[in-house]
């Protein structure tokens, strides 16, 4: 007969019984998730018991409504000016492991010799020795809004020309940020994580490549593509309408990908006023709290829909939403944003940190 | 004998060390080794000794003593192998080039045992006096490499460091310094001047493969001083330079020593990286082992990337460093083992974050790019997966989420058998999350699929539950209701919550059992998955302690009983009985506590009436009358137009055993034309045909007969039922 374990619990004393486990037991197995479990809170995974989407992540159905904000107050404006130059392709990464703020000239070093080493394969490169290419790591200090976002880190690579003669040129440039995070999701990461999940970049593919690398070996993360999704994209083009009578947005352009034989792209381009008329007639300002719901945001896509679908007879809804874009900022759905004004900028990373954390494997 | 030689060679050694000195000493020592000779006459300790005073200048050509006495050593040396005190004086006479034979001497130095390491000191102050021919410092260095591991010890060695350092600028003695200073290396070594020398050294060579090693492992100890990357299609490691000597010391060593060397069963393994260039992304690689730069860490580490065995890591494992990224723990069997000692929260999370993000972005984001691996490495990915937590007993928690949302969007035939798999070890939660979680998308799966998927769910959710179950006599928490899903207590499930959550497995696999073998036509493989999960469902209480009986439905009883093929029902007989003695356990717990028991009436009802059909089908050859159990209209049963039906189901008749029926008969009556089967159910040969049925293995419902008649299998057939009724009447005795 096989061996009764008894324990106790079972309320009646078992005379005969086999094994007693012994009263103090010295230590049960722990487990891998050290009271982290998936199906609990803070996990990203599980929000609302009984409604699980693909990803399971909770999706807000309102937002506020974009204010203007006059960022360089806060702000270095030559930094900002940085920010808004680029075209800049959408990256989220896992939290970094160790990463320290104060650090930054030594990750400056240790990136510029891992990016050398890289391109002359087989030869090693002493750390702290310039040649061919520096790296500058600063801190833009004034992006973050709550406390639980850590301060955006902004990365220059500039080759430096063999004749010193000419000035060195920036090559590549990208930054990780967060903005508005998910402050619950924040305070659950242990102390020695820092979470910027939103990475944006802008130069050779081989450089972002590198940086990337260096940036997983060296905290221990993990960087996938970001794409942006139709609704993400119905968010700003509702977002940025409603900045129009403060800020003039000048059009609304809107491209389409028709899945049809042979593929047809449509772009639309919307009158500003237009536009900004038929979300005013659809969206409610309450003055207290200016707060956007998703039914909004639907009707007014569904209207310009309709509006299309009236002169050309093609239902727009049939096919995928790639891109939009204003005077404030142009967002396209393969992870590629334009940030057009700083005024609005907190908005488009609230947003875009959003979709970064939602990512987040666990 | 060992100890005469030393004693010896000790003289020897000093008098070689006097030679330069007083010569009365040295005369008065070999006066006192003459003395000793003409005691005991061994010609390798004379020519030892004799060698050992050999002065700076003898000539070879013709000295026939000298050759007389290599011989002699030399053929000891390939015999037996040399004692360390022989290696020590021979080695000082070929480098101190005494004797011009220096190469010959160096060629049979074999060592028996272990090389000292003075003499290899001494031997690299030769080295550094610079007299020796380069093709001697090239041998002497090549020697030293193929000795290295039996160096007794390595502390004077690594004290000297720099002195050995010195001569990487030496262009032909480069190779072996380098592979040399890669053994003695330890971090305190890696300077920034040592870093800057080898970097010009490498800037006049060029990418050398073993500039490269070196260089790779100074990386390892700083990383924060030196950036490098080691290409793809580098030849790996250093060249062997044992070849002069391999032979020979194999011979010997094989000889002298009983225990082996090491044991590298254990090692790291280095992952050769796969050498495809097509891929963009390599999120389903596990990455190497690297350390963390940290550059205010001046503590005394141990490196994973070090570890050579099991012995170096349980020596070190209070020191031992984490790696720069831990994913990639997970690609060598050492590492796994530091794994399950780890307690630092955030390591976990780092793993975690790793391994979710890779089975994220391959599985469920299948990125745009057509960078998605291929099948192969995915699958190889996965089995990674899951041997490292088949090793931990323990499932990763983002694997387990992972799992969750991939389940929603699964094909079921993707990668099946991994899913699956993984899948087996998700761990215990609460009742109502498995049900959403796992048990509903499982269910659109499996009634939308083939019956081999549907057989492989079952053997997942067996899989499951045996997990579970063996997790829980493990884990239960001593004196509280409570089991403490993790060591921090934070997470805990009350005893009856594990309950529910083993009932709902338990019924759950009991409707898709019911329903499938329906849609399947019973299919045997699928009954027969289906029973093996029973198989554990009825140990519950005797095997895990789990006061949990749970009947299974009639949809997988009936199947079961009335199957064509007599294994099912053998197999069903050793569940029955298994169900008999969980009963019969806890009745006695019952009875002997005051407690009020956790089986209900309704259970013991199940299982008597399944036991009286199985008897009265079987034994009884009662099968579809009332009071059976399964009743069924006799009208309809006439319709069919069966004779007998009441019998068609018994042991002689049963599909199951018909066969075995007609070669009992042939055995019995060989003669007889006509097959008669009832005549077997007459008297004696009823009993017969019994024990016939077990000597053909059946040994399942040998047990079932055996446990419910009370007696051998050679019983009256009629005691049967009446002792059925005194276990039921024993049942209903419950409140």
């Amino acid at each position: 007969m096989a061996t009764v374990k008894w324990p106790h619990f079972f309320h009646f004393s078992a005379p005969h019984s086999v094994v007693n486990t012994p009263a103090h037991r010295p230590d049960t197995r722990r487990s891998k998730s050290y009271g982290r479990s998936c199906v609990e809170p803070p996990s990203l995974f599980w929000q609302t018991p009984g409604h699980l989407t693909t990803l399971g992540h909770r999706i807000p159905t309102s937002r506020r409504a974009a204010k203007s904000h006059n960022i360089t107050t806060k702000v270095d404006p030559e930094q900002v000016a940085l920010l808004i130059k680029n075209e800049w392709k959408l990256s989220h990464v896992t939290p970094l492991y160790r990463f320290r703020h104060t650090q930054l000239k030594l990750y400056s070093k240790h990136l510029a010799a891992f990016i050398i080493a890289e391109k002359q394969q087989g030869v090693a490169v002493e750390v702290g020795v310039e040649a061919g290419f520096k790296v500058t790591f600063s801190a833009v200090l004034g992006i973050a809004e709550t406390k639980e976002d850590a301060e955006t880190v902004f990365i220059q690579v500039h080759s430096k020309p063999l004749f010193s003669a000419d000035t060195p040129k920036a090559v590549w440039r990208g930054w990780l940020t967060c903005v508005n995070g998910d402050p619950e999701y924040l305070r659950s990461l242990p102390p020695d994580f820092v979470s910027l999940p939103l990475f944006c970049s802008s130069g050779p593919e081989y450089l972002t490549a590198l940086v990337k690398s260096w940036f997983e070996r060296t905290f221990d993360c993990s960087f996938g593509s970001l794409y942006l999704n139709s609704t993400m994209l119905n968010w700003l083009a509702a977002l940025w309408t409603g900045c129009h009578p403060t800020s003039n947005i000048r059009y609304l352009k809107l491209a389409w990908n028709m899945p049809s034989q042979p593929p047809l792209d449509i772009a639309y381009t919307v009158n500003p006023q237009d536009a900004w008329e038929l979300w005013n007639s659809i969206h409610t300002e309450d003055s207290t709290d200016d707060r956007i719901n998703i039914e909004e945001v639907q009707l007014f896509m569904n209207g310009l829909e309709i509006h299309f679908f009236r002169h050309f007879k093609i239902y727009l809804s049939a096919g995928t939403l790639t891109k939009v874009s204003t005077a404030l900022g142009s967002a396209h759905h393969d992870g590629k944003i334009k940030i057009g004004s700083s005024d609005y900028i907190t908005t488009l990373l609230t947003l875009l940190t959003e979709c970064a954390l939602m990512k987040t494997p666990v | 004998m060992m100890a005469n030689i030393s004693d010896l060679s000790r003289v020897a050694l000093d008098s070689s060390r006097d030679s330069s000195g007083s010569g009365s000493s040295s005369r008065s020592l070999r006066v006192a080794e003459s003395m000793k000779k003409k005691g005991e006459t061994n010609p390798f300790r004379s020519a030892l000794s004799s060698l050992s005073q050999v002065r700076e200048g003898t000539t070879v050509k013709g000295n026939d003593e000298l050759e007389r006495n290599l011989v002699v050593v030399e053929t000891i040396a390939f015999g037996q192998g040399l004692p360390p005190e022989a290696v020590s004086l021979l080695l000082d006479l070929a480098l101190s080039l005494r004797s011009g034979t220096c190469s010959r001497v160096l060629k049979f130095l074999i060592p028996a045992s272990v090389v000292p390491q003075e003499a290899i000191v001494r031997g690299v102050s030769w080295l550094c006096v610079g007299k020796m021919p380069v093709n001697a410092q090239v041998l002497f260095l090549r020697w030293v490499l193929t000795v290295f591991d039996l160096i007794d010890c390595k502390d004077h060695l690594r004290a000297i460091y720099g002195f050995i350092f010195s001569f990487v600028t030496e262009e032909n003695l480069c190779p072996f310094i380098c592979h040399l200073l890669y053994l003695l290396t330890m971090r305190e070594h890696v300077q920034p001047y040592r870093v800057r020398k080898l970097l010009d050294v490498q800037a006049k060579m060029g990418r050398q493969p073993y500039l490269m090693q070196l260089l790779a492992l100074y990386k390892v100890f700083r990383p924060e001083l030196v950036s490098f990357s080691v290409p793809t299609r580098m030849r790996t490691g250093f060249k062997n330079h044992n070849s002069t000597w391999k032979a020979a010391l194999t011979a010997v060593q094989r000889k002298n020593r009983a225990e082996v060397m090491a044991d590298h069963s254990l090692t790291v393994e280095v992952k050769e990286k796969p050498t495809s260039r097509k891929r963009k992304l390599h999120h389903l690689d596990v990455p190497a082992l690297s350390s963390a730069f940290d550059t205010n860490s001046e503590r005394k580490v141990f490196r994973l990337q070090e570890l050579q065995s099991f012995t170096e890591l349980i020596q070190n494992i209070h020191n031992i460093e984490l790696p720069a990224q831990m994913g990639s723990l997970l690609g060598s069997s050492l590492a796994l083992h530091y794994l399950d000692c780890v307690q630092d929260e955030s390591a976990f999370l780092r793993l975690n974050f790793w391994l979710g993000h890779s089975l994220q972005e391959e599985f469920l984001l299948c990125p745009a790019d057509g960078s998605l691996s291929s099948l192969a490495e995915a699958s190889q990915f996965l089995s990674i997966i899951l041997s490292s937590q088949q090793f931990l007993q323990e499932s990763f928690f983002s694997t387990e989420s992972f799992l969750y949302k991939f389940l929603t969007v699964w094909d079921g035939s993707l990668l099946r058998t991994h899913f699956l798999d993984l899948l087996s070890h998700v761990p215990l939660m609460p009742s109502h999350y498995i049900k959403v979680l796992v048990f509903e998308p499982l269910m659109q799966l499996y009634f939308t699929s083939a019956v081999f998927f549907k057989c492989s769910v079952m053997e997942c959710l067996n899989n499951m539950l045996v997990k579970w179950l063996t997790w829980h006599s493990v884990n239960a928490l001593e004196d509280g209701l409570d089991i403490s899903l993790n060591s921090n207590g934070t997470v805990t499930m009350t005893l009856s919550g594990f309950m529910d959550t083993i009932i709902e497995l338990v019924r759950f696999v009991g409707r898709l059992a019911a329903e499938g073998l329906r849609l399947e036509n019973c299919h045997v493989l699928l009954l027969s998955q289906t029973l093996t999960f029973y198989e554990t469902v009825c140990d519950m209480f005797v095997k895990y302690g789990l006061p949990l009986v749970i009947m299974p439905p009639a949809g997988v009883f009936y199947p079961a009983l009335l199957a064509t093929d007599s294994l099912t029902v053998d197999r069903l007989g050793y569940i029955m009985y298994r169900y008999r003695e969980n009963l019969t356990l806890a009745k006695k717990q019952e009875q002997q506590s005051e407690q009020t028991f956790h089986i209900s009436r309704n259970t013991y009802q199940e299982f008597n009436q399944h036991l009286v059909a199985m008897v009265s089908c079987l034994w009884n050859s009662k099968s579809f009358l009332p009071g059976t159990g399964f009743e069924i209209d006799e009208c309809l049963l006439t319709q069919t137009k069966v004779p007998e039906y009441g019998s068609r189901f018994d042991l002689v008749h049963h599909p199951a055993f018909f066969k075995y029926a007609i070669e009992f008969h042939q055995k019995f009556w060989p003669r007889r034309k006509r097959v008669d089967l009832a005549s077997i159910k007459v008297g004696k040969y009823w009993n017969w045909y019994v024990e016939f049925l077990f000597s053909q293995g059946f040994d399942g419902l040998n047990d079932f007969i055996q446990v419910n008649t009370g007696h051998s299998s050679s019983s009256v057939l009629c005691q049967s039922l009446t002792l059925f009724i005194c276990l039921s009447g024993q049942c209903h005795i419950e409140d």
